[in-house]
């Protein structure tokens, strides 16, 4: 990228920026609704006893000139968050934000090394089916990976664990120990590798992948590149390559959380994932509410993060 | 040198202009319509089943135990797909498994195609504001994992598979609002909808007949399939983790869940079953919805 | 290369014989015969004009000449031998034909074994001995990378420049000679930044920088606005007498056939049915010619009818559909010159493209006697 390029690039981030910066107040406010609207008064929890819906204290509320109307408890709320205050668990009494920094890592490499892992399985596939057209290779592996698409994540947790217990003999299940045994970082693998292949995002992948190189072999530019003798990959490699796995990897971020939520249960994994089902268990409203919110904001910044890949790659985007 | 790879090309016999373009179901390939065919079965069995147990016309009382018969392997004689750890008949639980997903998948699906479509026609045919409101709508559904959200509806209210059934159906109507729009904007291309207005046909007949029944009927139904996958998926899971549907009532997911234990000791089956059902389920919906794609919708193959 | 002076030397330098190209319809479960037994020669120096309606079978000629034929089956028969390499060598290998009434009814073909041993023979040939220019030259060209990248990536590939600057030297060079505007503006430009005329002009460029032998210009002006294309047509001219390339140009258009070529080459339903010298075969009136160039040149408006006011003549019927191939001649159905002692032989059997006049050839009973068997 040339110099005389940066400034229009930095237009089009800036834009991408303020659209994920609206699209996360649009989330807060979806989530503050579900609060609202709830029975019982999630926010009064949140706002440290200072909801409205008290009415005990509705009186001395008033008096000390206490927000009543929505969007007024709304701004509270959000000031708390701009705050870093989540509100405490109400089940540990813990403030939320911290203990979900602390969790959120393991959950983050579960997510993130799943996603790869699906994506080191999709793409032999796509690529060879996209230069090689159907062959029963590829159409094999494609059917095995709708099959793979459908398994339900948390059975396929119990097989492989049980082959780690009783066939290999080891014994990943509570992690807090698992620190002491021979290999034990193997033990972060076994879920990633449960939640990559189960995620159900495989069948996908392979398709978009797919479908995308296919389209970009066949444009003429492609064919202009083999006309000249040069290497096809280095010429379809943006258009074919980069963008759609970023595009893909992006898009699925969603999908691998929540089959993080069940793969944590299923290996007792300490997570946010976790956090939420016992949150939810609880109604420990100010931890599934920041859980809510924190992932959110990984989608939102996955997808950022795929929007400046675009517009580094795409002269035109840059140039609007 | 390499083992070949032979393809071969047989022209039919006869003038070619007889043939012509041979119908739909015809050029599909074999491959898609084991696809189809697959689907097709596991539907009427889905709803075969759903009926039986909306009866109660089951073999067995799926809650009666049976002490003297526990984990009897598949094909004991009166137990086809054997019993679990409590002796009750696993084939009467599956059935009555079907339930818990039935109905609320509809209302999700129903939902979406309701709702995605109204969105998706305000997005392509409005244009301009509506366009950026729709998108950044849908943007703002496809923020949360599917999980979480219904997590958060389950803490902040209860947890009804009804109401978690509205929240798959309201994020399932990004999808549909955007393939109509994108419909909407290749017709638009084609000039389609300039055309229709010249002859002076009213918004409301363009709309509904011409762009949802002509031209998205297809898609419609494929969503439906694959929203429908996407629903039992969800509600599988979230009986796995305990909410939903609570034991003794059987749903898919907390047989799976309670014989989780029994796996891990060398009983495989009681969690097997259902977890195989499940399999085959979703696995048929899916593989429904994207053979039809394949057929509808024509993609090209090499 | 320089070197100015036409050099017709015996052999030719590409000389296609009777290459088949099929591609199979799912569809209608039949072989739509794009190519179907067509033969050509350009001989060094010369440029060959191969014209034609679209279906003719030229522009898959040229791609199947090129090596980029990707559908399926794709080249199945015939030789084309470039420089004395035959780039079709052990086909045979990868494809076996059935034939029924002479006419092909199944095709089996290794496809993959058959790229695989294509890639070979053509690595070295194409982009350095044989370049191509393509129509619609903006989406031609790599959406994603510079102009001048493009062309140093060429550079560098073909010639033995050493290092960038050189590279960068070299294509600042070609954008010049195609007289490209502002040629170092250009070379920083992305093609979705240029008109139609320059993207052409950049494609001319990283074709010719490479310095080859043979350049196939498929529909080279197709896309671009009238008055651009008449000055892609001067450019090429002019590029032509400065270099001397042996050019293969493809075009609908009679007229950049006439501005350009040599010799010229008439395609019809997948066959050439007439041959010969430009001036011969384009003139207005010739002796023995085929019914299909006398009804295209019939067809366009030339001085001669300007000057005599004569209605324009179009050619009953409509384009060979090359899936259903008659017998006989393929133009039979839409001839408006059938005599009834030919009439049967036309309807039944196809003519050799047969020599009329020495250089001259035309497929068709008109001119062609028949082998009367021994």
């Amino acid at each position: 990228m040339k110099l005389s390029a940066i400034k229009p690039i930095g237009r089009v981030l800036a834009r991408e920026l303020a659209v994920t910066a609206l699209l996360l107040l649009g989330v807060s406010v979806v989530v503050f609704a579900i609060l609202y609207a709830a029975p019982g008064d999630p926010l009064d929890v949140l706002l440290g006893g200072q909801s409205p819906r008290s009415e005990l204290a509705l009186g001395m509320r008033e008096a000390l000139g206490v927000p009543r109307t929505w969007y007024g408890q709304y701004a509270a709320w959000f000031g708390k968050m701009l705050e870093g205050n989540f509100g405490n668990s109400i089940r540990t009494g813990l403030p939320v934000l911290p203990e979900l920094a602390r969790v959120g890592v393991n959950t983050l490499y579960l997510t993130l090394g799943s996603l790869l892992l699906t994506l080191a399985i999709a793409l032999p596939i796509a690529v060879h089916a996209a230069a090689h057209g159907d062959t029963a290779g590829n159409t094999a592996a494609t059917v095995v990976a709708y099959v793979l698409s459908a398994v339900p994540v948390f059975w396929f947790g119990y097989i492989v664990v049980y082959v780690f217990i009783h066939r290999l003999g080891m014994f990943p299940l509570i992690s807090g120990t698992a620190g002491r045994q021979p290999h034990a970082w193997l033990y972060f693998l076994v879920p990633i590798f449960v939640l990559g292949t189960a995620s159900g995002t495989l069948s996908e992948m392979i398709r978009h992948l797919r479908e995308e190189l296919s389209r970009v072999l066949a444009e003429d530019y492609i064919r202009t590149a083999r006309a000249k003798g040069a290497a096809v990959w280095r010429h379809a490699f943006k258009e074919g390559f980069l963008i759609p796995v970023t595009e893909i990897m992006s898009a699925k971020i969603p999908f691998l959380l929540g089959g993080a939520v069940i793969v944590e249960q299923v290996f007792n994994w300490p997570g946010m994932g976790r956090m939420a089902w016992q949150a939810a268990q609880d109604r420990d409203y100010p931890v599934i509410m920041g859980i809510a919110l924190a992932a959110a904001a990984f989608v939102r910044l996955g997808n950022l993060l795929q929007r400046v890949v675009f517009t580094a790659v795409n002269p035109r985007a840059s140039r609007e | 040198m390499t083992a070949m790879r032979m393809r071969r090309y047989v022209q039919a016999p006869g003038p070619v202009g007889e043939i012509s373009e041979l119908p739909l179901l015809q050029r599909a390939e074999t491959l898609d319509r084991v696809y189809v065919g697959y689907g097709l079965l596991v539907v009427a069995l889905v709803f075969a089943s759903y009926l039986l147990g909306a009866f109660g016309w089951l073999p067995h009382d799926p809650q009666a135990m049976n002490v003297g018969l526990i984990n009897a392997a598949p094909l004991t004689p009166g137990h086809p797909l054997g019993t679990d750890f409590l002796g009750r008949d696993l084939q009467s639980r599956l059935i009555l498994g079907i339930q818990a997903y039935f109905l609320p998948g509809l209302l999700a699906v129903a939902i979406s195609l309701v709702g995605g479509s109204v969105l998706g026609i305000l997005a392509g045919y409005q244009g301009g504001w509506a366009d950026t409101v729709v998108t950044y709508f849908d943007n703002l559904l496809d923020s949360f994992p599917r999980l979480v959200l219904i997590l958060l509806v389950i803490a902040a209210f209860k947890p009804d598979i009804y109401y978690i059934m509205v929240v798959v159906g309201v994020t399932g109507m990004p999808v549909i609002a955007n393939l109509i729009a994108g419909k909407i904007a290749f017709l638009r291309q084609k000039s389609f909808i300039e055309a229709a207005h010249a002859l002076g046909l009213p918004a409301r007949t363009v709309i509904l007949k011409h762009i949802l029944w002509y031209n998205c009927r297809a898609l419609l139904v494929i969503q439906a399939t694959l929203g429908m996958a996407e629903a039992i998926l969800v509600e599988t899971s979230l009986s796995y983790l305990g909410f939903g549907v609570q034991e003794p009532t059987p749903s898919w997911g907390n047989m799976v869940q309670a014989g989780a234990n029994y796996f891990l000791q060398g009983n495989f089956w009681p969690s097997t079953a259902p977890a195989l059902a499940i399999l085959a389920t979703i696995l048929g919906f899916q593989l429904l919805g994207d053979g039809l794609n394949n057929i509808l919708e024509g993609k090209r193959r090499r | 290369m320089e070197d100015a002076v036409l050099s017709l030397s015996k052999e030719p330098l590409l000389s296609i014989e009777n290459l088949r190209t099929y591609f199979y319809s799912r569809a209608k479960r039949a072989f739509v015969r794009s190519v179907d037994g067509a033969s050509l020669a350009v001989a060094r120096g010369e440029t060959l004009g191969v014209v034609g309606e679209s279906g003719s079978g030229k522009t898959v000629t040229a791609h199947s000449a090129a090596g980029l034929v990707t559908g399926s089956p794709g080249v199945i028969g015939g030789s084309i031998r470039f420089d004395s390499r035959n780039l079709l060598d052990g086909l045979e290998r990868y494809v076996k034909v059935d034939e029924r009434d002479g006419r092909v009814m199944a095709v089996e073909k290794d496809e993959r074994g058959w790229r695989e041993h294509a890639e070979t023979l053509m690595r070295g040939v194409r982009g350095k001995e044989i370049a191509m220019i393509f129509q619609n030259p903006r989406a031609a060209l790599n959406p994603y990378s510079t102009v001048g990248a493009q062309l140093v990536e060429t550079i560098r590939l073909h010639t033995g420049a050493k290092g960038q600057r050189e590279a960068r030297e070299r294509a600042l060079h070609w954008l010049e000679r195609v007289r490209i505007d502002s040629p170092r503006l250009r070379f920083d430009n992305f093609p979705f930044g240029m008109s139609g005329g320059m993207c052409q002009r950049a494609m001319i460029a990283m074709a010719l920088c490479a310095e080859p032998s043979l350049l196939i210009a498929d529909e080279p002006t197709t896309g671009l606005d009238a008055t651009i294309q008449s000055r892609i047509v001067d450019l090429l001219a002019r590029l032509k007498a400065e270099t001397g390339i042996t050019t293969l140009l493809i075009s609908h258009d009679i007229s950049v056939i006439q501005r350009l070529s040599d010799r010229v080459a008439v395609m019809y339903g997948g066959t050439v049915v007439e041959t010969g010298r430009a001036a011969d075969v384009l003139a207005p009136q010739a002796p023995a010619r085929h019914p299909y160039t006398a009804g295209l040149l019939a067809s366009i408006p030339s001085a001669e009818t300007i000057r005599t006011k004569s209605y324009l003549q179009d050619i009953e019927g409509d384009v060979l559909d090359t899936i259903d191939v008659p017998r006989g001649c393929r133009f039979y159905g839409r001839c408006s010159r059938v005599t009834e002692a030919i009439r049967e032989r036309c309807a039944n059997l196809e003519p050799p493209l047969g020599e009329v006049a020495p250089g001259r050839r035309v497929r068709c009973w008109l001119h062609v006697k028949q082998e009367t068997p021994a």
